[in-house]
């Protein structure tokens, strides 16, 4: 069985006029599905309470969040990453980032006893925040929450970062873990934030070969990025066996996003959700929780976010976008916004270099394997 | 930053007196390359893993024993550095006389010593891989007030910069590297080319151009 969980009060994670993780990119969303005949009839989870948090998270980091949020002056605000041009402070922060963990862990609930298969979060995937830092727009971490209440419970849990950017808050998080496998596919941090997620972090400990990256080079296009997915995710499952498999299914690799320089289309995403659910269908009995992440263009985030869900609730997907839709949204969509869920074909000029980048990142993911199968079986 | 920061201690040092075999012992148990020699409390050479390697060997005109002292296989006149010395002074000296370390001296007493090894530490935390950042790469004049020009522009934004490498790039030219505390660097860069700065990376989206 599939879920939809959602809550009103995410919107109120908002950082405010000319943030880039805006929550009207939610409501834009929900809207467009509900133009396109399918309104999400959402499971309303409950807010995290503080212990939850602290599950991840260091009390001394919560408690200068709460502090600043009252609107106390907390020493260390910079240490912990708050107040910055990406984590600004703003009122009832503490309280919008436990609903958006509330929701992502009332999924793991949903799941774990057995409730549901898949889960669809709209919301969370803040993969960046660390255990005293809040970075790259997040503050509470739902995912490590998410994946701590599956470890307590015995779970072995599969992780898998589709993000632009590196998903190095959850993989340091379970860095010395030997129950959670993570996997993150990203643009190369040797320009972008935030600058790991290299091929030799493997993990340490008993936790040594569990932690996995394939950083593409900038520009990558979508061919070569299922390439390196189908090289790798596959056989890392196969081996570690998961009960479950959390994604964090950031929409900001595509060629339009503002924030980073992959190119993924429509299309590239529609091939990447069909193929995590015929791996949760292989290892996991069906069972994976989504969780939303980046994606910083207006006319882009809804279509691609549209097609995880049609893909989840095995919905037919239309051609056409609801004119309505496109006439409330104008504004924000902006000039020339194309009126279909996918991408046309060329989505863009072709461009050069794709020899190299292919060459590049077929060495990479031949690297990485080379390290990390001696680890396995 | 100062040899002081980077030097390792304490150091494992050996007498001339030490055998092969003692000092094999030391280089595989300790996992290291070069051992200072000291004798009566002064710094007398340095003995590494090659000079005792090649030393034991049969490709060595008078080969050692295991038993043998170091001393007829240890290198004097050992170049050494000062704790205050800036960190590129001991990096040129390594450099220009080819070799692998250099033992750290204060009033004749061995207290430290620094390797390649913690020249390329010290590299990497110049350019602050350790901390979650975005690069940027600009190109300025080489003229009074440019890199200010580019340092008062993040600081306007309140953006914290985490590192800054600069070095000459061609004619005229400052290739400037800048680890920003942010997810936001191609924004950045737009809003840096839009104040007329040349940015290298990141590079405008090559479909859009």
């Amino acid at each position: 069985m599939a879920s939809v969980i959602y809550h009103p009060e995410y919107r109120r994670y908002d950082f405010g006029e000319d943030h880039p993780f805006t929550p009207a990119r939610l409501a834009c969303l929900t809207d467009l599905l509900a133009s396109l005949g399918y309104p999400i009839s959402a499971v309303e989870p409950p807010v995290a309470t503080r212990e939850e948090i602290l599950t991840v998270h260091d009390e001394a980091y919560v408690a200068a969040v709460e502090a600043l949020d009252r609107g106390e002056s907390a020493a260390g605000a910079m240490e912990h990453g708050l107040g910055t041009p990406d984590n600004p402070i703003f009122p009832g922060m503490d309280l919008a980032a436990r609903w958006l963990v509330g929701g992502t862990l009332h999924g793991a609930r949903l799941i774990a006893g057995g409730a549901d298969t898949r889960v669809l979060q709209l919301g969370g995937g803040l993969h960046h925040a660390a255990r005293a830092k809040a970075a790259g727009f997040c503050l509470y971490n739902d995912l490590a929450v998410a994946i701590q209440e599956f470890v307590s419970r015995g779970w072995y849990v599969a992780y898998l970062d589709i993000d632009l950017h590196h998903g190095d808050g959850v993989q340091s998080l379970f860095y010395e873990s030997d129950h959670v496998l993570t996997l993150s596919l990203h643009e190369s941090g040797y320009y972008l934030y935030p600058g790991t997620g290299h091929i030799h972090e493997l993990g340490s400990g008993s936790g040594r070969g569990m932690k996995i990256n394939i950083p593409l080079e900038p520009f990558t296009e979508g061919d070569d990025y299922l390439e390196a997915f189908d090289a790798v995710v596959p056989q890392a499952l196969s081996w570690f066996s998961p009960r479950v498999i959390v994604v964090q299914a950031g929409a900001d690799g595509h060629f339009a996003d503002p924030m980073g320089d992959l190119a993924l289309t429509t299309r590239t995403y529609h091939a990447l959700y069909t193929r995590i659910f015929d791996l949760a269908a292989r290892h996991t009995e069906g069972r994976v929780l989504f969780t939303l992440g980046g994606g910083y263009a207006p006319a882009v985030v809804p279509r691609v976010w549209a097609l995880l869900y049609l893909t989840l609730m095995d919905l037919p997907v239309p051609e056409r976008l609801p004119g309505d839709w496109m006439a409330r949204w104008a504004q924000a969509l902006g000039p020339g916004a194309i009126a279909t869920l996918h991408d046309p074909d060329p989505s863009y000029p072709a461009f050069a270099g794709g020899e190299e980048r292919r060459r590049r990142n077929r060495n990479t993911v031949s690297r990485l394997l080379d390290s990390v199968s001696r680890y396995w079986y | 930053m100062l040899v002081r920061e980077i030097m390792k201690t304490p150091v494992t040092t050996i007498s001339p007196e030490t055998t092969f075999l003692e000092a094999c012992r030391l280089i595989q148990e300790k996992g290291i390359r070069h051992l200072p020699v000291v004798e009566d409390g002064v710094l007398a050479g340095v003995i590494t893993d090659r000079d005792v390697r090649f030393a034991t060997s049969a490709l060595c005109p008078s080969p050692q024993q295991g038993s043998d002292a170091v001393r007829c296989a240890m290198r004097g006149s050992v170049l050494t550095a000062d704790p205050s010395d800036p960190i590129e002074e001991a990096a040129r000296v390594m450099r220009s006389h080819k070799i692998g370390c250099l033992p750290v001296v204060e009033e004749r007493t061995v207290v430290g010593i620094i390797t390649n090894m913690d020249l390329l530490d010290a590299l990497l935390k110049l350019a602050g891989v350790y901390d979650s950042t975005g690069r940027l790469e600009v190109s300025l004049d080489d003229v009074p007030g440019e890199l200010a020009r580019l340092t008062s522009f993040f600081g306007h934004r309140n953006v914290n910069i985490r590192s800054i490498l600069t070095y000459p790039n061609g004619k005229g030219r400052i290739r400037t590297v800048l680890r920003v505390d942010t997810n936001q660097t191609l924004p950045l860069a737009e809003a840096l080319r839009e104040a007329q700065f040349t940015v290298l990376w990141p590079m405008p989206k090559p479909w859009l151009r």
